[in-house]
């Protein structure tokens, strides 16, 4: 479905600003398409779009902050979130919401956008989900997984005068290839529909699915491995939720010390909201500019992101890292960009003598934060390396690991890296990376 | 929706927002298609519907077989959650009052780092209507608040909340689910657990007796046995994103899932659960389904299209967590039945184990087996006496062998209906809420270790 133009979603978002007549106010105008195409057992059996507007207005006055939202349109729309802003904030106790920002005079861009997402159709996204279909019918196996496109129109106005606006998009097909007794995966992500590349997805799946029947149990312990970027995104996406935020440093949470080494000189991460490669997107929900920021260079610890709130509190400019206003989890690294190596996949399990390829985790979480502690399962391709090669497949296993400890101990780093979604979709871009000990809990 | 926090004596956050739209599901030429939009005027529902066609249309290109759902009768009638007091009828003061007072009373506490104090009120109007005639109206209103005090020191993070962990403890219920959880009256409690537990010796580690308090079995229950009953799992659904499941069909009447003390059900019709309602969304009426049943799997929780794979009629487990999204098949409320034993009884018949409260971490893999589990409380347990507090403890193994282990189950006095807020599944990813009653009970020879 057409949604508003730039023009039409800022004056609908400065129509709902000047809707309250008094105090700091900030209107976030989100349009969104989604539209995502399932399949599963070699069939599409969901397939679904999704259109929706929303408005979130906060308001703050006279030591007093509200925060209204509605989602869906009728003809009172802006109205009614104004009414509800004002009767949130006039019952609020006393608040010591932080000032919203002015203008910094930031562009608009980069921005990932592609008119070729914004306008796919049903009949492509189920054309892409074919390729895969067919690949795993010439493999003998069943294919399983998703395509999606989606749109986002994000506008930002505040009563200081900011006003941004941007528009997005993102492509993502994402599968599981099932035999008889073992599976292997593959995703793609990209701005452009275009540039999903779903044969070479569909032929990465159906041969990691075809290697990885008949695994057999191996004992637990600490094992060198060679972790695929799919499960690297896991460790980056961990970091970044228990300790990249300035609110996790000032509330003691973090496991980051400041200038201190804590990992190998291999490891440099970044969050980059301009890198090219990692959805581009130029400001944050305060409609602050978003800068790049280094976490962590060459194994020290180097710095935090900051919305105005904790950027506040430390007296330092907001890094342009926040989520919507107000919220208890503080600002988030959600464009991280860890840097590659010289190695080939090949060349980092070739300098293994004995261990594991992992190809993904699942379901990590965290079991002690400030030691970076998570534990979680692999799945769809954990393979045996000895004496450099791959040689067999191995049934998945469950690790408890200190992210901190295995990133202290890298002995290779790839020049290739993927772009992947975190949990939360945040985007990382990752290489493969030869650790020096995982532990395998069960 | 109204979601009131308070942070640090600070009132954080008051929040009201509305959510209006509407979703249209069809099966044309065989096949799924469905469209969403946030407006109800009826050119643009006519405009998602003419969507939704086409996609399906899109979707019969790639397909082995018709879609078939089981028969269902075309419901008509109106389902309210029953209340006492509504909660949208209490002022905003009110609700505020009862967090400040409990963020004061963790404050009396010396060594907390944050106090979070959270409330949260939904009431949702849902219409259903079907091309079959079906034409089903609801209100369900749903009342959750809970406590969070974290303490810090240089090595350890220390977390208690109250009633339950993920922020809030939820019913369907009226604000008489609130004044029943006694928030203010826990604050300080939960807030000196907090600090006792930075200096608290690590979890003992080793095969020892678990007892688990009713909101980690709730947990339990929900991750070892909830998911691995929706059948659209089983038929490969959510291969691709959440996973599948080991009770395959050949097992059902067969395996023995656990021991002759555990009895579990998928009951849409219990009070206050997050999953009780009238009808699901397909319209089939809200049922009770058996799924474990003395130890013995026994059933599912499925859809009209998933059941007729079976030859069987709808469970009645089909739910969207908002109008922009498709129903599946989601728990309802997966509860462990009471047994007869008690929490007192339990420990007093221990002779080396933990008692372990409020869930801190959570993993399981994709078929359901293979679990570890972390609490934020373990009460370390010696010859029938609770003896000390202990940090960091882990539980894990295989869902099967621990079920089996059970041993004791406490009886209908303690047994509570949990509210589980963050149940996520499905493409689009949807968040839904789901229910689970359950007691404190008993698992032998489980491995038990701190966290290092």
């Amino acid at each position: 479905m057409s949604g508003r133009t730039r023009d039409e979603l800022m004056a609908l978002a400065t129509a709902t600003l000047d809707h309250v007549a008094r105090g700091q106010r900030e209107v976030v105008a989100t349009e969104h398409e989604q539209q995502l195409t399932r399949f599963a057992n070699n069939t599409i059996h969901q397939n679904v779009a999704e259109s929706s507007l929303q408005l979130r207005l906060r308001v703050i006055h006279e030591g007093k902050a509200g925060v209204a939202q509605v989602r869906g349109e009728s003809p009172d729309t802006v109205a009614r979130v104004a009414a509800l802003a004002e009767q949130a904030r006039a019952l609020h106790g006393a608040s010591h919401a932080a000032p919203l920002p002015g203008p910094d005079g930031g562009a608009d861009g980069p921005v990932a956008y592609s008119a070729a997402t914004k306008g796919a159709s049903p009949e492509l996204r189920a054309d892409l989900a074919a390729v895969v279909v067919r690949e795993a019918e010439r493999g003998g196996v069943l294919a399983f997984g998703s395509v999606s496109t989606s749109t986002t129109r994000t506008a930002i106005v505040n009563s200081e005068g900011v006003a941004r606006f941007a528009e997005s998009t993102e492509a993502d097909l994402i599968t599981v290839v099932r035999g008889d007794d073992g599976a292997g995966y593959a995703a793609r992500h990209a701005v452009s529909v275009d540039d999903v590349d779903a044969p070479g997805a569909a032929a990465e799946a159906v041969d990691t699915c075809l290697r990885n029947q008949a695994a057999t149990s191996i004992e637990p312990g600490t094992y060198e491995v060679v972790l695929a970027p799919y499960a690297v995104i896991d460790l980056l996406d961990h970091l970044g939720w228990v300790g990249f935020g300035a609110l996790a440093k000032q509330e003691h949470r973090s496991f980051m010390r400041l200038d201190e080494r804590m990992m190998s000189p291999s490891v440099t991460i970044v969050d980059d909201a301009h890198d090219g490669l990692v959805f581009p997107f130029p400001f944050d929900y305060e409609g602050v500019s978003t800068r790049r920021v280094k976490l962590i260079d060459q194994g020290v610890c180097a710095g935090f992101v900051y919305d105005t709130p904790t950027a506040l509190r430390d007296e330092v400019p907001s890094t342009g890292h926040s989520l919507p206003q107000p919220n208890t989890l503080g600002p988030y690294a959600r464009h991280l960009v860890m840097s590659d190596g010289d190695a080939t996949p090949d060349g980092l399990i070739g300098s293994v003598k004995r261990g594991l390829y992992v190809t993904r985790l699942w379901y990590v979480r965290d079991v002690h934060p400030l030691r970076t502690i998570i534990t979680g399962m692999t799945r769809e391709g954990t393979f045996l390396v000895e004496d450099g090669k791959i040689s067999q497949p191995v049934r998945d296993m469950r690790f408890t690991q200190s992210i901190v400890d295995a990133l202290a101990d890298v002995r290779g780093v790839s020049s290739e890296r993927r772009l992947a979604l975190g949990e939360d979709a945040s985007a990382v871009l990752a290489p493969w990376l030869h650790l020096g000990r995982f532990t395998f809990t069960s | 929706m109204q979601s009131l926090t308070v942070k640090n004596g600070d009132v954080l956050d008051v929040e009201l927002s509305e959510d209006v739209g509407a979703g249209v599901r069809v099966i044309v030429d065989g096949a799924w298609g469905f469209s969403s939009i946030g407006r109800l005027d009826g050119e643009s529902v006519d405009r998602a519907a003419a969507e939704a066609v086409r996609i399906a249309r899109a979707s019969a290109r790639v397909q082995r077989e018709p879609v078939r759902l089981a028969q269902v009768e075309p419901a008509h009638g109106e389902y309210v959650t029953p209340v006492q007091r509504d909660p949208f009828e209490v002022s905003l003061d009110d609700k505020m009052d009862v967090l400040v007072g409990a963020d004061a009373a963790m404050a009396r506490v010396r060594g907390l780092t944050v106090r979070e104090a959270t409330l949260e009120f939904v009431k949702e109007r849902r219409h259903f209507a079907s091309s079959e005639g079906a034409s089903i109206t609801q209100t369900i209103i749903e009342s959750g608040g809970g406590l969070d005090a974290t303490a810090t020191s240089d090595d350890e993070v220390q977390t208690r909340s109250f009633p339950n962990s993920f922020g809030r403890h939820q019913v369907c219920a009226g604000w008489e689910a609130i004044e029943a959880m006694e928030l203010v009256a826990n604050a300080e409690r939960i807030g000196g657990e907090a600090v006792a537990l930075l200096s608290a010796p690590r979890c003992p580690s080793g095969l020892m007796t678990v007892i688990l308090d009713g909101t980690q079995a709730a947990l339990q229950v929900h991750e070892s046995c909830g998911h691995p009953t929706e059948l659209d799992r089983v038929l490969g659904f959510e291969a691709a994103y959440a996973g599948t499941s080991f009770l395959t069909p050949d097992l059902r009447r067969t395996f023995r899932y656990g021991s002759e003390s555990v009895t579990l059900t998928a009951d849409a019709t219990r009070p206050t659960g997050l999953g009780t309602f009238g009808w699901d969304d397909e319209g089939v009426p809200a049922q009770r389904t058996v799924l474990v049943d003395r130890g013995l799997f026994t059933g599912y929780m499925s859809s009209r299209e998933t059941a007729s794979v079976l030859g069987e009629a709808s469970s009645g487990t089909m739910r969207a967590d908002s109008w922009c999204r498709i129903p599946l098949i989601r728990m309802t409320n997966v509860n462990l039945e009471p047994g007869a034993s008690s929490l007192e009884e339990m420990i007093a018949t221990t002779r080396h184990g933990v008692f372990l409260e409020t869930n801190r971490s959570w993993s399981i893999d994709d078929r359901r087996l293979n679990f570890q589990f972390g609490t934020q409380n373990a009460w370390e347990i010696e010859d029938g006496k609770r003896l000390r507090l202990v940090r960091n403890a882990l539980y894990s193994g295989r869902t099967p062998e621990f079920w089996r282990s059970c041993d004791a189950v406490g009886g209908p006095g303690e047994w509570r209906m949990w509210g589980v807020v963050n149940c996520g599944k499905g493409e689009p990813s949807q968040a839904m809420h789901v229910g689970h009653g359950a007691a404190p009970c008993r698992f032998q020879n489980v491995h038990v270790e701190p966290a290092r």
